[in-house]
């Protein structure tokens, strides 16, 4: 065997260890019926967990809160976390003091975050309705209407500094010359914008989308901490419609068939949001 | 060298990780508990059990209740248990016998001297029988009554409501602008299916009928949801769809609800001087639900069947739930399940008054655990959301009603 496959036979092994096996068991268990406290009679059932997971109305739903979930805060946090980058970016003073600042909240651990917003937010002991109200103002953060969209505020507050460190790594690695060369020609803010820094940003938004939204489609934390899915289904994302089917009803099999689908669903995003991100070839 | 230190440190650093999951050795038992107020008394009580018992060592592990379900699956996975005593919720039971987790305890019971197992609250022992055998032995009940502000209703001159239409009319007698009539808890899953069944009793409905036939959607469900979702739209406060334990408990105790139907312990803890609700503490009453026909909730004493160590399991559940031992337990705060106990006139003086147990003890004669079987615990989830789906308006209550009828034959199939 040639030198170069020995050097990487090691990181084989360990990629394998951790990570093919625990896949290729979970395709295993997806085609058993596999409960935890029915252990000694695990049955072979082909593709019928797939059946009841895509005919299961929570896992439709589940999955359509997932998808809005992802889409709303990411988007927000592109927009967000681009218009900070770029304030900061003309920043002459304390930057780095702000900067610092702006990416606090991404080092606290999601369940501290949505513990710490359902207390904030809670309508009987929350201090944000308590003034609120004190305004005439109340709204339920947890009720029907909102509670999805209170999830992605508390996502967006914590995960922003994260497209902020993104994109600020990237402005200033655009080169000088591009910006230099517009103001000469005369160009204006808005269109130096779209025309040169959107354009040579696109790489860094392609990665900076990827890695936010395949994170967001793991939401679980807020959830848990704060909504359980509820109220009725309302906040039930897929991460938590798996903990529920696997680790409280102890339904492996279909916890792992409901799991092998969204990692399909994610691949053909992920294939889908790369190819449309390719800058065009002008022939 | 350096390099030998840093694995050395490592492999100690994971021995001692790997070593809090050990199973116990000859003449120590581990034992998983929820962190509630009843732990702190069963640990304190402990102490003698160790003076009387010097040759077992009890360890606990006390964790919150979302992390006991898992812990004791695999605990009773492995070969060897790592908790030779578990706390079983009452869900569970079913679960957990069939699955072949629990040792079954009637030779041991039968076995005891002075154990008086016949004096354990029938309601209660009966929840632990699978198939005619007892896995568990009851720890403590957590069976709802009706909690209200005394006070008020003797200054408008108003009955304890005994049906569950009265009930609705008090509470919404009681809305007042800022004062509501009642508290309620219809947060998804667990509490609004333990809230909304003592109104689904109260109409005569059941999850299943006799035949084991799912009759959740039918019309004493109907009228109950109706009922219920009425009583939360006039009576409770508003931008509570949402509420739980913690914020029912915190808007009565602060004086804002008159009412609420939670658990009859929580009676001391209202009532007690320079506790949680200040200068209310005092005003506070127990009585049974409305309909007189309560959710039961219980947590038993059980013994893994992969324990290595089960006569000191047995050892200390016997001493702990024993009538002498259960009358201390009481004493100190702790949730009573033996007849004799409610009953003892030195428990009345030194614990919380005749009053309360009185009324625990007709709680307890007229309840019905709020679900059994062997997916319990996912019908309980599955109800449950249909219910807050309906009492949010995401759905009508027939729709719910229905989808949740499905949702329990989906499970049981």
């Amino acid at each position: 065997m040639h030198i170069k496959y020995k050097l990487i036979l090691p990181l084989v092994f360990l990629l394998s260890g951790i990570m093919l096996y625990p896949l290729l068991f979970s395709v295993w268990l997806s085609l058993q019926d596999y409960r935890l406290t029915r252990i000694n009679d695990v049955q072979f059932v082909g593709f019928e967990n797939f059946g009841l997971i895509a005919t299961d109305p929570s896992f439709l739903n589940a999955m359509g809160n997932t998808i809005s979930f992802v889409v709303s805060a990411v988007i927000f946090e592109l927009i967000l976390g681009l218009s900070l980058a770029l304030l900061i970016q003309k920043l002459v003073i304390f930057r780095g003091a702000v900067r610092s600042i702006l990416l606090a909240p991404m080092f606290i651990t999601p369940i501290a975050v949505g513990l710490m917003f359902r207390f904030l937010l809670n309508s009987e002991i929350g201090v944000i309705p308590f003034y609120l109200l004190k305004f005439g103002v109340s709204i339920d953060w947890f009720g029907p209407e909102l509670a999805l969209f209170s999830i992605v505020i508390i996502d967006v507050w914590q995960w922003t500094p994260f497209m902020l460190l993104m994109f600020l790594a990237g402005l200033e690695a655009l080169p000088k010359t591009p910006f230099e060369a517009a103001r000469v020609d005369g160009a204006g803010r808005w269109l130096t914008f779209c025309s040169i820094t959107l354009p040579m940003l696109r790489p860094v938004i392609v990665v900076a989308l990827i890695i936010r939204a395949l994170d967001a489609f793991k939401v679980f934390e807020y959830v848990f901490a704060i909504t359980r899915g509820g109220p009725g289904n309302s906040t039930e994302t897929i991460m938590y419609y798996i903990y529920q089917t696997g680790f409280r009803f102890f339904r492996m099999g279909e916890a792992a068939a409901a799991s092998i689908l969204l990692i399909i669903f994610i691949l053909v995003f992920v294939i889908l949001l790369v190819n449309l991100s390719r800058p065009k070839v002008i022939k | 060298m350096k390099k030998f230190k840093l694995s050395t440190a490592i492999v100690a650093v994971a021995w001692a990780t790997l070593s809090t999951l050990q199973v116990a050795q000859a003449g120590e038992i581990n034992i998983i508990m929820e962190e509630v107020p009843d732990y702190d008394i069963v640990a304190k009580l402990t102490d003698q059990f160790t003076e009387q018992n010097p040759g077992i060592t009890v360890n606990f592990d006390a964790m919150p209740f979302d992390a006991m379900r898992d812990k004791i699956l695999t605990s009773s996975l492995a070969p060897s248990a790592t908790y030779d005593v578990i706390i079983i919720d009452n869900p569970w039971t079913d679960e957990f016998a069939r699955a072949g987790f629990l040792e079954p305890l009637e030779s041991l019971i039968s076995s005891q001297d002075g154990y008086a197992y016949d004096d354990f609250v029938p309601a209660l022992a009966d929840i632990s029988k699978v198939d005619g055998s007892i896995y568990g032995v009851p720890y403590y009940n957590y069976a709802l009554g009706l909690i209200v502000r005394q006070d008020i209703f003797d200054s408008k001159g108003i009955a304890i409501p005994k049906t569950i239409e009265d009930y609705m009319s008090v509470v919404k007698s009681l809305t007042n602008g800022d004062m509501y009539g009642a508290a309620m808890q219809p947060q998804k899953g667990y509490k609004i299916m333990e809230e909304w069944k003592n109104w689904l009793y109260a109409n005569g409905g059941e999850l299943f009928d006799d035949a084991g036939n799912v009759i959740i959607n039918n019309q004493a469900a109907v009228d109950a949801l109706n009922q219920y979702i009425e009583t939360h739209g006039e009576a409770a406060p508003p931008n509570s769809a949402n509420w739980g334990f913690d914020e029912a408990l915190r808007s009565v105790s602060s004086g804002k609800s008159a009412t609420m139907l939670s658990y009859n312990w929580m009676l001391p803890a209202l009532n007690a001087k320079g506790g949680m609700s200040g200068d209310l503490a005092g005003n506070f009453t127990l009585h049974e639900v409305p309909g007189g026909k309560s959710v039961l909730g219980l947590w038993s004493w059980g013994i893994t069947a992969n324990s290595d160590n089960k006569d000191d399991a047995w050892t200390f559940i016997s001493w702990i739930s024993s009538p002498e031992v259960a009358k201390q337990r009481a004493i100190m705060g702790g949730a009573p399940v033996r007849n004799s106990v409610m009953n003892s006139s030195e428990v009345w003086e030194k614990g919380y008054g005749e009053a309360y147990y009185s009324a625990l003890a007709n709680i307890l004669d007229g309840s019905a655990p709020l679900s059994s079987g062997n997916n319990a615990e996912e019908l309980i989830e599955i109800v449950g959301t249909e219910l807050s789906a309906a009492v949010t308006g995401q759905k009508s209550v027939k729709e719910a009603l229905d989808a949740a009828a499905n949702g329990v034959e989906r499970a049981i199939k």
